[in-house]
């Protein structure tokens, strides 16, 4: 909300430097985005045209004899053509500064002009919002007043923000309030009473269909005069950023910036028996508003209509139809209160928000309708308008409901003890009425615009923002024992170590993405998850669909180093299980590598990503062997994918990246991967020490021919069993296919490691072993010893 | 040839074997051919049996006194070899300066450093660290956490749905509420997770975020005891000055509510033309407060006995200040050169 300072300043004593006042309001909660400074003007006085007549030497130019009340008329040219003579204008005299420029004594056409006649603009004024040509002032202004200071027009304007919770505050009566309670001195407000109007005059009849309609303040003027605001309450509109647009329009904003009610006239004249009804809309009703906007309702909106047609849009804009205009003689004010939640769903449907509406729509207190009615009939009176009786309806105006405290919760909840009669005092300047009862319990009755206080909790603040956030001390609490653990964050936090040990660079990416990643599977022949999670209110194309997989980020970020690099990623994706949107914390981690010049069976990149993955369970399970089955994953190459078991289980998947994927997602270099569910990790088992043996042991390496696609893996399992008891390790090391070994064989070299527990293994004994063993695998598999 | 001729024999060839052998290794050869088990001097110690048995002794004799000798000489001789591999080792001299050979060397997120700095800083003072669902219903986003539907303060959680009542949830609260549900007090958590909120995205605001949530509840909890948690861990994650003010605000599921800032780590409060915090010597950090009776009411938990706070801050934010970056887009683009000097 734009606040300007001095319009501020009629309620409430301040501090001169407008950085001090918005450090006051952000320590009560409503911070200042933005302070925005005024240009410096000086000599601007108000001037009268006393005559005016054609400039001699130009057809163009007027010239003016300005009365600026010093018995010294100023002589002055002026190209505009809004002005008359008896007009009291805005004069910029010799030496004065406007943002522009410095006005200096000079001749036009021949003639000195002693000064310019000036427009908003040169008081930096929106242009736009103003008389086209010179400003003009109300006859009112005294010839020779200082206009930069009258209108305080130096001062600078407050950009305020206004938590939701506080819409009372969303007038410059409430943030005065603040202030004045803040700092224990007097807040100023206008006349507030009603002015009233005799009995017995017309007035208007208010028919309320929906609850949500909580009263309506209704009250005609007569003898309304419309035409422009006076200057006072259209500078003040334009600083605070509204358009002044008339007499009428104009007064019921200003109620609303200053009260935070806001109003709505209807010309009289446009409302059969001066009769209005709040009902829901019709569905389908159409409805064109003030700003010409056409809106098509539903019974969700509401609406204040006459007998024959919606005239409002309730808590919106009222309609084209009844609006005011420079015929109006007779107007019907509404000041009315409306459900939030109403005004907001409402609002939100249409797309359509107001000034009006972003204060009810925020649940303003039912009292306000009172104040706002009283200030505008102020205000039109003041205008000349006849003021009759105000007439209210709806819910009669309940006192808020007291709220009751032990005082030694002020101290339970901030820490520190305030005295009885500093609460009372800060809680009193901000309208609270405050009764100590027995037992140390207080009796608090918020003020009737506050609808945001509703228990102790919320006193307790108010004590606090007057006292000053500042008085909570800082103190370290001693937390007691619990019985929540931390598994899940630990299990994650260990995998990032370890992979990052691994010598793996953590990323991390973004969970939504676009169709693009779908395509890209799709041109690699793949098929994208049937059933994707969509976001059903993305902002951008990119945001639509939630991750399936690390891997598509993954690959377009190694894909995007072009040269080889590790990275890995923890987080969740997400799936559709029943309909049913699930997700899961993976652990994915993958590099890209250089191919190797190696014969088309075998891939060492494949097994330093299995080195590293045996290597990430280890850490995490605590378990040191782990077996490996040939499988086929999507995303991964066919042949070239390992699923990682333990206890039979799977826990891992290792292996290169479908080529046809490296392809569409444009890596240059095949990428090797390893994706882990973490949930379904086995926690860690903690290993337990078997002391080793000191006696030697001894080893034999075997080469062993046997089929090609007999995996290594269950020649060493067999051979492990084999060998029996003595045997502490069986590991290929070497693998040949070629022209030593017959076609679709291939020979593994294995070395097989013997020890005895209790004695010096002797040659003698390996070699039966060996021999025992060898027989056994040319049994099961036809393996031979290559000689 | 007798026994004589034969030591002498062997001792020309050991001198001569001795003379050519260059380094230990060499000389190590040389015994084992000559004193070794299967070596020249043990065919020789078999020849004695041929002998008279009255010549043994004497033979036995000469044979130790000429082991003797060679051993004598290849100790020398080893040592003199020791002396001299050593002495050419010493004598090396190397450029100290040339480019070290870098390891394979990984790294964390800093993103995710920060927030592990501070999830360590509470595990240090008794909290658990939690982690939650990124999906979650509207009752744990809103409702339970005293937002009721066409609440104002909605508004300011714009979040991405993906059912009319299912979310990607637009702060890491919802665990405030699963965590209170499952355990009574006290409740001592942290709680580290990544949000998302339609937000346009420029330097400062991303649609996908970390939050660290943090909640306290017990008996006689009062926001000193906030105050001085987050100061302890501003001072772990930005430098042992920090200093930590609460400002008033608004938020449904606390009262009161406070906004946290800390000291700017780059001006140290100075203010003035620092471009970090913008001249006002002071880094918002995020809301705060003491947890709402309405939100105890609504895990059960009676708001005259216990009281507690939370708080919610944006990690990416932390990181930005700590690090100094100038985007927070950075901390989703992995940039090698980001992550290899963040490391």
């Amino acid at each position: 909300m734009r606040v300007p300072l001095g319009w501020l300043r009629d309620y409430v004593e301040l501090p001169a430097d407008p950085a001090a006042v918005a450090e006051m309001l952000a320590l009560l909660g409503f911070p200042v985005a933005a302070i925005e400074m005024r240009p410096a003007i000086t000599g601007v006085i108000a001037g009268r045209i006393a005559e005016l007549g054609k400039h001699p030497n130009a057809d163009r130019l007027q010239v003016g004899r300005i009365d600026v009340g010093d018995g010294a008329p100023l002589t002055i040219a002026t190209a505009a053509t809004n002005v008359a003579a008896g007009q009291t204008i805005a004069v910029a005299t010799i030496g004065a500064r406007l943002p522009k420029l410095t006005i200096e004594r000079r001749k036009m056409r021949g003639l000195e002009s002693e000064g310019m006649m000036i427009s908003a603009d040169e008081l930096a004024l929106p242009e736009e919002w103003f008389e086209d040509g010179i400003m003009q002032f109300d006859e009112s202004l005294q010839p020779g007043t200082d206009v930069v200071e009258y209108f305080r027009l130096s001062e600078a304007v407050l950009d305020v923000e206004i938590t939701s919770n506080r819409v009372d505050a969303m007038s410059l009566i409430g943030l005065a309030r603040e202030l004045a309670a803040y700092q224990n001195v007097p807040l100023r407000t206008p006349d507030l009473s009603h002015p009233g109007g005799g009995a017995g005059g017309p007035k208007a009849e208010v028919t309320i269909e929906s609850p949500d309609c909580r009263r309506f303040v209704a009250q005609i003027f007569t003898r309304v005069e419309s035409g422009p605001s006076p200057a006072w309450m259209r500078i003040r509109l334009a600083l605070a950023g509204q358009r002044p647009i008339n007499r009428l329009v104009d007064i019921s904003n200003y109620v609303m910036l200053e009260t935070a009610q806001p109003l709505h006239f209807y010309d009289a004249g446009k409302i059969p028996n001066k009769h209005l009804i709040v009902r829901d809309a019709r569905e389908g009703e159409r409805f064109v508003a003030l700003d010409s906007s056409e809106h098509e309702l539903n019974p969700q909106a509401l609406v204040i209509a006459s007998e024959t047609s919606a005239e409002c849009l309730a808590g919106l804009m009222g309609a084209r139809n009844s609006e005011v205009t420079d015929q109006t003689t007779e107007i019907i004010l509404e000041s009315a209160n409306f459900s939030g939640p109403r005004i907001r769903r409402t609002a939100g449907q249409l797309g359509f928000r107001t000034e009006a509406s972003s204060r009810h729509e925020k649940s303003l207190a039912p009292a306000l309708t009172a104040v706002g009615a009283a200030r505008a009939a102020q205000l039109l009176a003041q205008a000349g308008a006849t003021p009759h009786e105000p007439v209210a309806f709806g819910e009669p105006l309940s006192a808020a409901a007291p709220i009751e405290f032990k005082i030694s919760d002020v101290k339970r909840l901030l820490g520190y003890e305030l005295p009885l009669p500093e609460i009372s005092e800060r809680l009193d300047g901000l309208g609270f009425k405050v009764e100590p009862l027995t037992g140390g319990v207080l009796r608090v009755v918020p003020p009737a615009w506050r609808t945001d206080i509703t228990c102790s909790a919320d006193v307790i603040e108010e004590i606090a923002r007057m006292a000053g956030y500042d008085r909570i001390s800082s103190e370290i609490p001693a937390v007691r024992a619990h019985d929540i653990a931390s598994g899940d964050y630990r299990r994650e936090r260990k995998a990032a170590v370890t992979l990052a040990a691994l010598g793996y660079r953590e990323i991390v990416t973004y969970s939504l993405h676009g169709a693009q990643v779908y395509d890209k599977i799709r041109r690699a022949g793949l098929d994208p998850p049937a059933r994707p999670i969509e976001v059903q209110n993305p902002l951008s194309e990119e945001q639509r669909y939630l991750r399936h997989s690390l891997g598509p980020a993954m690959v377009t970020h190694l894909a995007n180093a072009n040269q080889p690099a590790r990275a890995f990623e923890i987080g969740h994706i997400f799936y559709n299980e029943d309909r049913q949107p699930l997700e899961t914390s993976m652990a994915f981690f993958a590099f890209s590598a250089e191919p190797r010049d190696e014969p088309e069976w075998h891939d060492s990149n494949y097994l330093r990503a299995k080195g590293d993955c045996e290597a990430f369970l280890r850490e995490m399970t605590g378990e040191s062997r782990f077996e490996t089955a040939a499988d086929e994953r999507e995303g991964f190459h066919p042949g070239k994918t390992g699923v990682v078991l333990m206890g039979g289980r799977e826990i891992a998947v290792v292996g290169q990246v479908d080529p046809r994927l490296q392809r569409t997602f444009e890596s240059r270099l095949p990428i090797y991967a390893c994706r882990i569910i973490l949930s379904t990790l086995p926690p860690y088992d903690v290993p337990q020490f078997k002391p080793p043996s000191k006696l030697p042991s001894t080893y034999r390496d075997l080469a062993l021919v046997c089929d090609a696609d007999l995996p290594a893996q269950r020649l060493e399992n067999a051979l492990r069993s084999a060998a029996g008891a003595w045997c502490t390790a069986v590991i290929a090391f070497d693998e040949y296919r070629g022209s030593q070994v017959p076609p679709g064989k291939k020979s593994l070299a294995i070395r097989l490691t013997l020890q005895k527990p209790d004695a010096t293994i002797t040659d003698a004994e390996a070699d039966a072993v060996v021999e025992k063993a060898v027989s056994a695998l040319h049994a099961e598999f036809g393996v031979t010893l290559r000689v | 040839m007798n026994l004589a001729d034969n030591l002498e024999d062997l001792r020309a060839r050991f001198e001569d074997a001795l003379k050519n052998s260059a380094g230990a290794s060499s000389l190590d050869a040389v015994r084992v051919a000559f004193l070794g088990r299967s070596g020249e001097v043990t065919a020789v110690r078999r020849s004695i049996g041929k002998l008279p048995p009255a010549e043994r002794p004497a033979a036995g004799q000469r044979i130790n006194e000429a082991v003797e000798q060679m051993e004598r000489a290849l100790n020398e001789a080893q040592a003199n070899a020791q002396a001299l591999e050593v002495g050419a080792s010493l004598s090396q001299r190397i450029d100290v300066t040339f480019p070290s050979i870098k390891p394979q060397q990984g790294s964390i997120h800093p993103m995710k450093r920060v927030m592990h700095d501070v999830c360590a800083y509470f595990e240090r003072h008794g909290f658990a660290v939690v982690v939650g669902p990124e999906i979650e219903p509207d009752y744990y986003n809103f409702d339970a956490l005293n937002i009721p539907p066409d609440h104002p303060a909605r508004e300011g959680f714009d979040s991405f749905f993906l059912t009319p009542n299912l979310l990607l949830r637009p702060h890491t609260s919802p665990m405030q509420i699963r965590t209170m549900q499952q355990h009574r007090p006290p409740v001592a958590v942290v709680v580290p997770g990544t949000c998302y909120r339609r937000d346009a995205v420029d330097a400062r605001h991303l649609f996908q975020f970390n939050q660290c949530e943090g909640l306290l509840i017990d008996e006689g909890v009062h926001m000193g005891h906030l105050k001085g948690m987050l100061t302890g861990m501003c001072r772990e994650i930005f430098g042992s000055e920090q200093q930590v003010r609460f400002r008033p605000s608004y938020f449904p599921f606390t009262e009161p509510s406070a906004e946290v800032d800390t000291t700017c780590p780059l001006c140290r409060g100075a203010g003035g033309e620092c471009r970090m915090c913008g001249g006002s010597g002071w880094i918002e950090l995020g809301g705060a407060g003491m947890v709402h009776p309405n939100v105890l009411r609504n895990v059960e938990y009676d708001p005259d006995v216990y009281s507690g706070w939370a708080f919610g801050f944006g990690v990416e934010r932390m990181a930005l200040v700590r690090y100094d970056v100038d985007d927070i887009r950075r901390f989703f683009e992995n940039d090698h050169a980001f992550l290899e000097q963040l490391a």
